[in-house]
């Protein structure tokens, strides 16, 4: 609000845990990276509210005070520049979804934003919400891993790229401090030559956690016979997501027809670190991961065959 | 609790509310307009029966900040169909049953409004993706996925000029 935006100098001379609550909904990002500066953990990010609000009404944490990103346009932008696209990290799952830039180059991304929720959440909640919120379950942390992602965080102080595999440290915790803020996605944009997979197993179609997921993202070189790299991403199997890397000493520099899928789905079992829970056994999600990865390596080497002939 | 205002437009009337920053937008659209028709169900987005059109997309307004929605534009179930004339859809619902408790009705309504206004001509698994948001406990889903398609219909010969009977 504009009002309490201009007490924001006043409050932080004051501001004490009794302070009543404060809502800000700045213009620019500068001004949010200043707001975070001033109040650390004392203020609740928050943007579509999918995630934030269902804890916060559960009373997981306190709120005092709450800066809203929805004024920022800066965040709110999908760009191809030179090799790479930058997501803001505002863009809803609605709009992954349906961005034809998105399904063009990212059809796995694509695909997993199409699987969360229902159309309420997906059309208020964020890429950015889904990566700093940091559940193990998050549906797009498996194909932004398998897509290489990089994640910009902003802070007065500056700025830090991070890779997507380097920034998940444990469920629902992240490499994140409260002064910074997650603004863009980087993704570098694939070769022509790269196909992939995305499958979520759940209870139900809609609006479910997922027992497991699976990104599977394989680039051919520019003989498109000879596999150039292959990543193997999986979520609800370990405390973040995480990538199978045996896999790709496995597959690259191979042909398919070199490939025993059935041994790969084997590798997949055993390196993962389910727990049991009301979602799923660890023995099932062990059986399924198998299945699923011999499933989207089919999936993987029907499409390719298709682009071969 | 720090009171802010926020100016909003629903179902086409300009409002001001004096509100807080952590109320939800559904308590203010029931407490504070007293519009009661959007109902609270869940209270974690799940269920749907919170369900209100926001700037012209579908949200779940229990998962919203009443100072989020300043500036916006929303329309709830009252907005829908007039005193003297139901929206065809409201009208498809009644016909075919797909009305057993009501409380799922108001957001299932909108949900298919929506999913209409967006795609003219559904097919079956089109309209259960439409409303995979709305849970309903009564009719098992299959009358609502007739009245929609039913609206559907009827929208679509509503369009093209034509009355049921040519058809």
């Amino acid at each position: 609000m504009e009002g309490s935006f201009r007490d924001l100098e006043k409050c932080q001379k004051t501001y004490q845990k009794t302070t009543p609550s404060q809502y800000f909904a700045p213009q620019k990002i500068e001004k949010a990276l200043e707001i975070l500066s001033n109040y650390g953990e004392e203020i609740k990010i928050i943007s579509g509210g999918t995630d934030v609000l269902v804890q916060y009404y559960d009373r997981l944490y306190e709120v005092n005070n709450w800066l809203d990103l929805k004024n920022i346009l800066e965040l709110q932008k999908i760009r191809i520049s030179k090799n790479q696209m930058e997501i803001g990290a505002t863009i809803t799952h609605s709009q992954l979804e349906k961005s034809e830039d998105i399904k063009k180059y990212f059809p796995v991304l694509s695909q997993a934003a199409a699987d969360i929720g229902s159309p309420q959440i997906r059309n208020r909640g964020t890429i950015g919400g889904n990566i700093v919120n940091a559940s193990p379950a998050g549906d797009l942390l498996p194909p932004l891993m398998a897509y290489n992602a990089q994640f910009k965080l902003l802070s007065t102080k500056g700025e830090m790229i991070v890779p997507a595999g380097e920034f998940f440290i444990g469920p629902k915790k992240t490499i994140l401090e409260p002064a910074q803020l997650l603004t863009e996605i980087i993704l570098p944009l694939p070769s022509k030559r790269t196909f992939g997979c995305w499958t979520k197993i759940g209870k139900r179609k809609a609006l479910i956690i997922a027992t497991i997921t699976l990104a599977l993202v394989v680039e051919m070189a520019e003989d498109n016979k000879t596999i150039k790299d292959v990543r193997t991403c999986l979520g609800s199997v370990a405390p973040t997501p995480i990538e199978i890397k045996d896999i790709r000493e496995k597959m690259i520099g191979k042909n398919f027809n070199q490939l025993d899928f059935n041994q790969l789905g084997q590798i997949v079992e055993d390196k993962i670190l389910p727990i049991n829970d009301i979602r799923g056994t660890r023995e099932y999600r062990k059986d399924v991961a198998k299945e699923i990865m011999i499933n989207s390596l089919e999936e993987v080497y029907s499409s390719w065959w298709r682009s071969y002939r | 609790m720090t009171k802010l205002i926020i100016k909003l437009t629903v179902n086409g009337r300009e409002r001001e509310v004096e509100t807080t920053p952590s109320t939800r937008l559904l308590d203010l659209i029931r407490d504070d307009l007293h519009l009661t028709g959007t109902k609270e169900g869940c209270g974690k987005g799940e269920c749907g029966a919170c369900t209100v059109i926001m700037n012209g997309k579908l949200v779940a307004s229990c998962l919203v900040l009443a100072p989020q929605a300043d500036g916006a534009v929303i329309t709830t179930i009252e907005g829908v169909g007039d005193d003297k004339c139901l929206d065809p859809v409201q009208e498809a619902f009644i016909e075919t049953g797909a009305v057993q408790c009501g409380f799922c009705t108001p957001g299932m309504i909108l949900a298919a409004k929506k999913l209409l206004e967006e795609n003219s001509h559904p097919t079956e698994e089109e309209i259960k993706r439409g409303i995979s948001g709305n849970l309903c406990r009564c009719t098992g889903y299959q009358k609502i996925i007739d009245a929609i398609k039913l609206a559907a219909d009827r929208l679509s010969r509503r369009d093209s000029g034509k009355s049921e009977e040519d058809a």
